[in-house]
């Protein structure tokens, strides 16, 4: 097994994409005191630091703007990203309390040609998310951590090279309690090297088990099962916006991190969808639900976000958006496999679809339609919205029939009538008996229109027209 | 003499075709691809011998179900024969399946675009001149000149055959179509009078349709 373990520094501000750029802090209260936990940029430029208590960063910069830190939405966040992980690995852990992610990357190498090359991927689609991540790549999830949260990319191939990298490194790097590496130090050690050298026994009956349980598993010396993320079978994914949202335009920036992050789910378990539900919530009004369709199955993020994309410009939104939740109950296997690669000639069936699709989110659901052939023998029941079956053979006897199609119309001043009439009975089996007989008939005006007698009230009805 | 590499004001014919696709070239209708429209006489006057594809086509009919649709059919078939699609784009009644198969179309090829209103019945067909439609049948009461001239440059950009339908007022006013005809009932023939055609003359001839309808 290789790790590629993910550290996420700046989670509690990262967690939902960048609300804004004016500085802005995550605070967290610690014994009564509001520690700055992560800062962006401006708020960073302005002399704010992890670490400083409110009152000092506002001092700094008043202007700064806090939120207070929720672990819970880090961990919805969190998890968020452990579905887009699996598009590079099967096996995805977590641990939303320290702001990590692991993924087995040892079993993709191959299949993405080369380390770096898969752990370059990862990065750049992790930057793309807009998220700051630190790496670090070792045989052991633990010793994965420990580099990572160095804030350099480390990477140890096998336990000897992992063992090197960590031996000389600071206790405090170790994920065990404060207290325990407080008493650590306080026997007088230094590095990683010399806390691993203590006997596992000794330490297990000053500390507790779990601590030499912890130094072992560092290093590999025993296994560390841990539960993977599973990819749910529906997928669901919401997300709070710290600052409500009142514009269309702003929404689309969430938006897009959310249908990546669904994209590597999708890609990840090889999937696809063809209805997505994305809500929108409001404080003080009814949610707003948008629904995408497509007519193949599909997982690419920038698809979806061109269609989400033409149905909101065509919503008004009654109220400012407090939060977001994607959901698709459906997931499909996707109509092109192999990633994007398709040949020449299954091309331009594809762009016409993508074209449908655009025209339906922007014309509404039902405004592209399909016609297919029903097997009866009642004009009204002899076809169908939406067929997708295929069409019976081309046949000589088919009966003539009229190109439009009217609601029966009940006419007052019968025209001209042309022909024999063409009795069609049908419906007795289902209760809905009914006689008619059909007559080809030209108007003053010289149209031809599709009439027929209900031979039981001779009554006249216009159905069809000629064109 | 300035060396080719100075920055001239010169720009030659060739270039100019080459950056404005939509130029129009006078002896265009030498290059002109057809598809026949299988009615005789009309592929006889037609310049390129039938429906022009790549150029809008105006149709004015009297009425309602006098042929005016039939007269697309052999040709909407033979788009559908290479492979292509085509779209009805807010027609003004249900299509009726049964009709449509019984012309030897497959509906698998046919798209019904039910636009609420005629600005989006206009989007909709320039989107689908645009993105690949080998035929687009658009029904518009409200199209103006701008909307008319839109649909022209989305029909040159595209290998495909655009009929528009519009009410008889509309040839009160000019049109930059490509071709553009009146279709009138006479007799239980329809008199078909081409009014402008690109690379011919105006002319007017009867065109007997099949009795019922629609068998090609």
């Amino acid at each position: 097994m290789l790790w590629m373990a993910l550290f996420l520094p700046n989670l509690p501000l990262e967690r939902e994409p960048a609300p804004t750029n004016l500085p802005c802090a995550v605070v967290n209260r610690r014994r009564g005191r509001r520690i700055v936990l992560a800062c962006n940029t401006s708020a960073h430029a302005a002399g704010i630091e992890t670490g400083i208590d409110a009152v000092t960063a506002l001092a700094r910069e008043p202007t700064l703007r806090l939120i207070e830190r929720s672990p819970s939405r880090e961990a919805r966040a969190l998890a968020g990203l452990a579905n887009w992980a699996l598009q590079f690995s099967a096996e995805v852990c977590l641990d939303a309390s320290r702001w990590l992610l692991w993924m087995e990357v040892g079993g993709s190498t191959r299949y993405f040609g080369s380390l770096p090359a898969l752990t370059g991927r990862i990065e750049e689609s992790i930057a793309a998310l807009g998220f700051t991540a630190h790496s670090g790549v070792a045989p052991t999830l633990e010793g994965a951590a420990i580099l990572a949260r160095e804030a350099r990319s480390g990477i140890a191939l096998d336990r000897p090279a992992l063992l090197e990298r960590l031996g000389p490194g600071e206790l405090g790097l170790l994920a065990l309690d404060p207290e325990v590496v407080a008493a650590l130090r306080a026997t007088g050690l230094r590095t990683i090297a010399e806390a691993l050298a203590l006997p596992a026994a000794a330490l297990a009956r000053r500390f507790g088990p779990e601590v030499p349980l912890y130094l072992r598993q560092l290093t590999g010396e025993l296994p560390d099962p841990r539960p993977r993320h599973r990819a749910p079978d529906r997928y669901r994914r919401d997300h709070d916006c710290t600052c409500p949202i009142a514009t269309v335009e702003g929404l689309l920036f969430p938006l897009r991190r959310l249908l990546q992050e669904l994209e590597g789910f999708l890609r990840g378990r090889d999937l696809a969808l063809q209805h997505l539900t994305v809500t929108l919530q409001h404080r003080g009004a009814a949610r707003t639900m948008l629904h995408v369709r497509t007519s193949s199955p599909q997982r690419e993020a920038v698809r979806l976000f061109a269609l989400l994309r033409e149905r909101l410009e065509r919503t008004v939104l009654p109220e400012a958006v407090t939060g977001i939740r994607l959901a698709a109950d459906e997931l499909l296997a996707p109509a092109i496999r192999q990633g994007d690669f398709f040949d020449q000639d299954a091309r331009p069936n594809e762009d016409w679809t993508v074209l449908l699709d655009r025209l339906r989110a922007r014309l509404g659901e039902t405004a592209v339609r399909r016609l297919g052939l029903a097997d009866d023998h009642r004009p009204e029941r002899a076809w169908v919205l939406d067929g997708t079956t295929a069409d019976p053979p081309f046949s000589d006897d088919y009966p003539d029939r009229p190109l439009w199609f009217l609601e029966a119309k009940p006419i007052e001043r019968l025209p001209a009538l042309c022909g024999k009439p063409e009795r069609i009975e049908a419906g007795w089996w289902a209760g809905e008996d009914s006689s008619r007989d059909y007559y080809l008939a030209r108007t003053p005006e010289g149209a031809r229109w599709w009439l027929y007698r209900d031979v039981r009230t001779s009554r006249w009805y216009l159905q069809g027209i000629w064109s | 003499m300035p060396s080719p590499e100075s920055a001239s004001p010169v720009v030659t014919v060739q270039q100019l075709l080459q950056e404005l696709p939509h130029l129009w070239r006078g002896r265009e209708h030498g290059t002109l691809i057809t598809v026949r429209s299988s009615f005789e006489e009309l592929d006889r006057t037609l310049p390129g011998g039938g429906w022009p594809l790549g150029t809008l086509v105006e149709l004015v009919p009297h009425c309602d179900g006098i042929g005016e649709l039939s007269l697309a059919l052999p040709a909407l078939k033979t788009i559908t024969r290479a492979g292509r699609q085509i779209a009805l784009v807010r027609p003004p009644y249900v299509p009726y399946a049964p009709a449509f198969r019984r012309a030897d179309l497959p509906l698998g090829r046919l798209v019904w675009v039910a636009a609420a209103n005629d600005h989006e019945g206009l989007w909709a067909a320039e989107q689908l001149l645009r993105g690949g439609a080998g035929a687009v049948l658009l029904w518009s009461t409200d199209a103006d000149d701008r909307h008319l001239r839109r649909l022209q440059l989305a029909a040159e950009s595209s290998q495909a055959l655009a009929f528009i339908y519009r009410p008889l007022p509309s040839l009160r006013h000019a049109s930059p179509a490509g071709l553009r005809m009146e279709l009138e009932p006479r007799d239980g023939l329809l008199r078909l009078k081409v009014l402008k055609v690109r690379g011919g003359h105006p002319c007017e001839f009867l065109l007997s349709l099949p009795p019922g309808g629609n068998r090609q």
